[in-house]
């Protein structure tokens, strides 16, 4: 049992402000909460919304029809209002009358009970929960934490909460709503995981030029640095954050950037200089549409084998691409712990989607919990950075402990020194390319859902893991067949040889993608998997849902 | 195979080349003690200057062209007690690395920034540089440099640079004296611009050419006034005033960062943050 609201109006109207009342309640009454944000590149007008979806049952998605519509202004009610489920509830914030619609003048009722205009966004929140049949304390609860230390704004919203309610148990409709399941009330989003694990790992230095959707998870380092005792600072360009961060990592500590497509493009060189001088960075890329600006506060699954690929010359580097909170915390720490392991750059590929959105989780620990960064210890005499190895990985020291490192973007000798002669590159070159026998081991396989002996397998990766778990499940339970969804939350490099059995075995492969061209088909066949699969690809811009699936998988 | 590595030697630098007397004042700066060496990571980018780091037994960043600044500003806030320096040329640090060069004067930043000026592209070969002076004919600019040359200088007094010298390659005490004053500074970034002849590429700025019109700046100058140092740092053509043009008074970025104050961020690597469990 779960129900889904949207709710729509214009940048500046407070949109925001419903949706966390509403999913703060839910989340303290014990709901299982999902919500997702799509808005567009302004700060006012334009058509802005929320999505919330409350369930019994474990969420890892969106619905793309609501069961009820918030109409802000007429105009979010007039392009939304067909994109609802069959029988959704519509209300209408003002006094204009509209078809099949009730209009409330949520603000008047904010003003009546003693609130300001911008409180008829909790009248709204109020009587939203009255509809749901909810007990109002859940509402009054959250608000009261919300407010904790402003008396006088509590005071307000409960009151326009209380009315809103009041209102919603006037009205001539009821919603069946799910009933609380003891979820966790604890509301996360993914750029808030990617920041934790970060912080809790040891990255002491984030460094970033603000770009669109990767932002929010530098605003959440931003938030903790004081606490955990990070230097956070805006670049003046994206040039300067990879370089800044190359340089924090020789001297010795995890450092991390975050950006978008576009800010990667101008990353590039850096990461080749990662490459080269062997530096264990971390980097952020959360995917939006493009090429170009592209759709800036869209989503998309576009820049795959930009990121796998990026970079001049031959170098190694691995990359996830979380699809869940819990992924996007786990997956964190894994690559800072991976890239430091063998001295190789780590980057993770998210969106606009799993970045902004929410979800109620049991939260991992927030305790420091620091990486092994490989150092080595004391003065090992005759020092040389890039010492050959068998497993390609030299013995990492960092300045100022004893030793003198040298670091180059020229190709080196073992000490570090820029050299020109051929057998010193042909020795180096090979030395860094070997550690791809350790990464390949490293893999994190993919993760089989659904039905052991499946005839259907959506493969995928990334944040389209809930809307592929949701269509699995929905079709298994339906008996339309055996379906099952292997889901990558690590896309490079992937071995082939380890694959291959796991994507023989169903009839048909489906590979489902936020991209036109099937990015990641592309690199299964680099991998060595030749089998034919049906591409389902959406790059409109909003997040692929089960109900996509539902619609776009012909059987 | 051939086997290069007998040719394969530090320096690359012409005979003549200004580059030379830098290196040399460089290591007699270091001889004196006055810098910690275990302490000291040299950072650079590309270029004929950028290649000074490999000749000093130190710890070296030599990154990419136009870069080194703010890999060197990444090296200083990972860990504030190692002392940080840059040797750049005019091309790396004022042209593709113009944009990092104004903001870290903005950030101030305790990076000594040794800047050897010889207005013109040497690596490449001969085009024009930021600095190269209108009319300075070049296999690109074949009527002539049109474009108004960079003044580092006023630019880092105008953004309150902690430090602002010049000096000249030709020059040697006085460069040593400069070098060891930006070394021994302590208040944020101290920048030295380095006049610098290219004997192969630059025929117009020759060593006589700075050796006729380098001048000491009075010991009279007050380093604390801001538009008097701008003026001299307005003086280019018959007179070209060396020495400490500025001093500003802002504090640093590593002293004036709230998570710095409670230590290195390598030193503090392993401490659980004091509030970190909440």
């Amino acid at each position: 049992m779960d129900i889904s609201i949207r709710i729509a109006g214009e940048a500046g109207q407070g949109l925001a402000v419903v949706g966390n009342l509403l999913v703060g309640a839910a989340a303290t009454a014990g709901l299982q909460v999902f919500s997702g944000k799509s808005y567009m590149s302004r700060i006012r007008g334009g058509l802005n919304w929320s999505d919330l979806r409350f369930a019994d049952h474990h969420l890892f998605g969106l619905h793309e029809r609501p069961h009820l519509l918030l109409a802000l202004n007429e105009t979010a009610l007039e392009i939304l209002r067909a994109q609802t489920a069959p029988d959704a509830v519509m209300l209408l914030d003002g006094k204009e009358e509209r078809p099949q619609t009730l209009t409330i003048d949520f603000t008047g009722i904010a003003k009546q009970n003693g609130g300001s205009d911008v409180m008829g966004n909790t009248v709204a929140a109020g009587t939203i929960w009255s509809i749901l049949g909810y007990p109002l304390d859940f509402l009054e609860n959250f608000i009261r934490q919300w407010f904790a230390g402003r008396a006088d704004l509590s005071g307000q919203n409960l009151a326009c909460a209380a009315a809103g309610y009041d209102k919603g148990l006037t009205l001539p409709i009821k919603l069946t709503a799910p009933q609380p399941v003891q979820a966790p009330a604890s509301v996360t989003t993914g750029a808030a995981m990617i920041g934790q694990a970060a912080a809790t790992s040891g990255v002491k230095f984030a460094s970033a030029y603000p770009m669109t959707p990767g932002t929010a998870t530098f605003n959440w380092l931003a938030a903790a640095a004081d606490r955990y005792g990070i230097v956070v600072e805006q670049a003046e360009d994206e040039i300067a954050a990879v370089n800044m961060i190359c340089g924090a990592v020789f001297a010795g500590v995890p450092s991390m950037t975050t950006t978008s497509g576009g800010g990667f493009a101008l990353m590039a060189e850096g990461l080749s200089l990662a490459g080269m001088m062997e530096l264990p960075i971390f980097i952020v890329v959360a995917q939006r549409p493009g090429p170009a600006t592209g759709m800036p506060t869209r989503t998309a699954q576009e820049d795959l084998k930009f990121v796998v690929n990026a970079g001049h010359g031959e170098f190694l580097r691995v990359v996830y691409a979380p699809g869940t909170h819990e992924q996007c915390f786990d997956l964190t720490r894994i690559a800072l712990a991976t890239a430091h392991r063998f001295q190789v750059p780590a980057l993770m590929l998210t969106d606009q989607y799993l970045q902004d959105a929410e979800k109620n989780i049991a939260m991992p620990s927030a305790d420091y919990a620091p990486i092994e960064r490989g150092l080595v210890d004391g003065e090992p005499e005759n020092y040389a950075r890039y010492a050959d190895r068998p497993n390609g990985v030299s013995p990492r020291a960092i300045p100022g402990h004893g030793v003198a490192v040298v670091a180059d973007s020229d190709e080196h000798d073992e000490a570090g020194h820029l050299s020109e002669d051929f057998a010193t590159r042909i020795r180096q070159q090979e030395k860094r390319l070997r550690k791809n026998t350790g990464l390949l081991e490293s893999f994190i396989m993919p993760d089989v859902y659904g039905a052991g002996d499946a005839d259907i397998a959506l493969v995928c990766w990334g944040s389209t893991y809930g809307a592929c778990r949701e269509y699995v499940d929905t079709m298994n339970a339906a008996g339309a067949g055996k379906f099952a969804m292997i889901h990558f939350s690590q896309v490079w490099p992937l071995p082939g040889d380890r694959l291959k059995p796991l994507l023989e075995r169903p009839r048909r492969l489906i590979a489902v993608e936020g991209n036109l061209t099937g990015q990641f088909q592309t690199l299964l066949r680099e991998a060595g998997i030749h089998r034919a699969m049906t591409g389902i690809n959406r790059f409109d811009g909003l997040p692929i849902t089960a109900d996509y699936l539902a619609v776009e998988v012909k059987l | 195979m051939i086997a290069i590595a007998k040719a394969d030697t530090q320096p690359s630098w012409c005979p003549g080349c200004g580059n030379y007397s830098i290196l040399k004042v460089l290591q007699e700066v270091l001889a004196t003690g006055a810098v910690d060496m275990t302490k000291l990571v040299l950072v650079s980018g590309i270029g004929q200057a950028a290649k000074m780091p490999h000749n000093i037994p130190v710890s070296i960043f030599n990154g990419l062209h136009g870069r080194a600044l703010p890999a060197a500003a990444g090296i200083k806030i990972a860990n504030c007690e190692l002392e940080v320096a840059i040797f750049s040329g005019d091309g790396d640090m004022y042209g593709e690395g113009g944009n990092h060069f104004l903001h870290n004067l903005r950030r101030n930043i305790g990076i000594k920034l040794f800047v050897h000026n010889n207005q013109v592209y040497g690596l490449t070969k001969g085009q024009a540089s930021p600095t190269s002076d209108i009319g300075f004919v070049t296999p690109i600019q074949t009527h002539g440099q049109k474009l108004q040359p960079i003044n580092p200088l006023a630019i880092a007094i105008v953004e309150e640079c902690s430090f602002v010298a010049r000096s000249f390659s030709g020059a040697p005490e006085h460069l040593k004296q400069t070098m060891l004053a930006a070394f021994a500074h302590r208040g944020g970034m101290a920048l030295v611009d380095i006049l610098q002849p290219c004997v192969s590429f630059n025929h117009l700025n020759t060593f006589k050419w700075y050796k006729d019109r380098v001048r000491p700046i009075p010991a009279d100058h007050d380093c604390h006034d801001k538009m008097k140092a701008l003026e001299l740092a307005l003086r280019w053509g018959d007179e070209i005033p060396i020495g400490i043009y500025y001093k500003g008074t802002r504090k640093s970025y590593e002293a004036d960062n709230e998570v710095l104050a409670g230590g290195t961020l390598v030193g503090n690597y392993y401490h659980q943050p004091p509030q970190g469990n909440q």
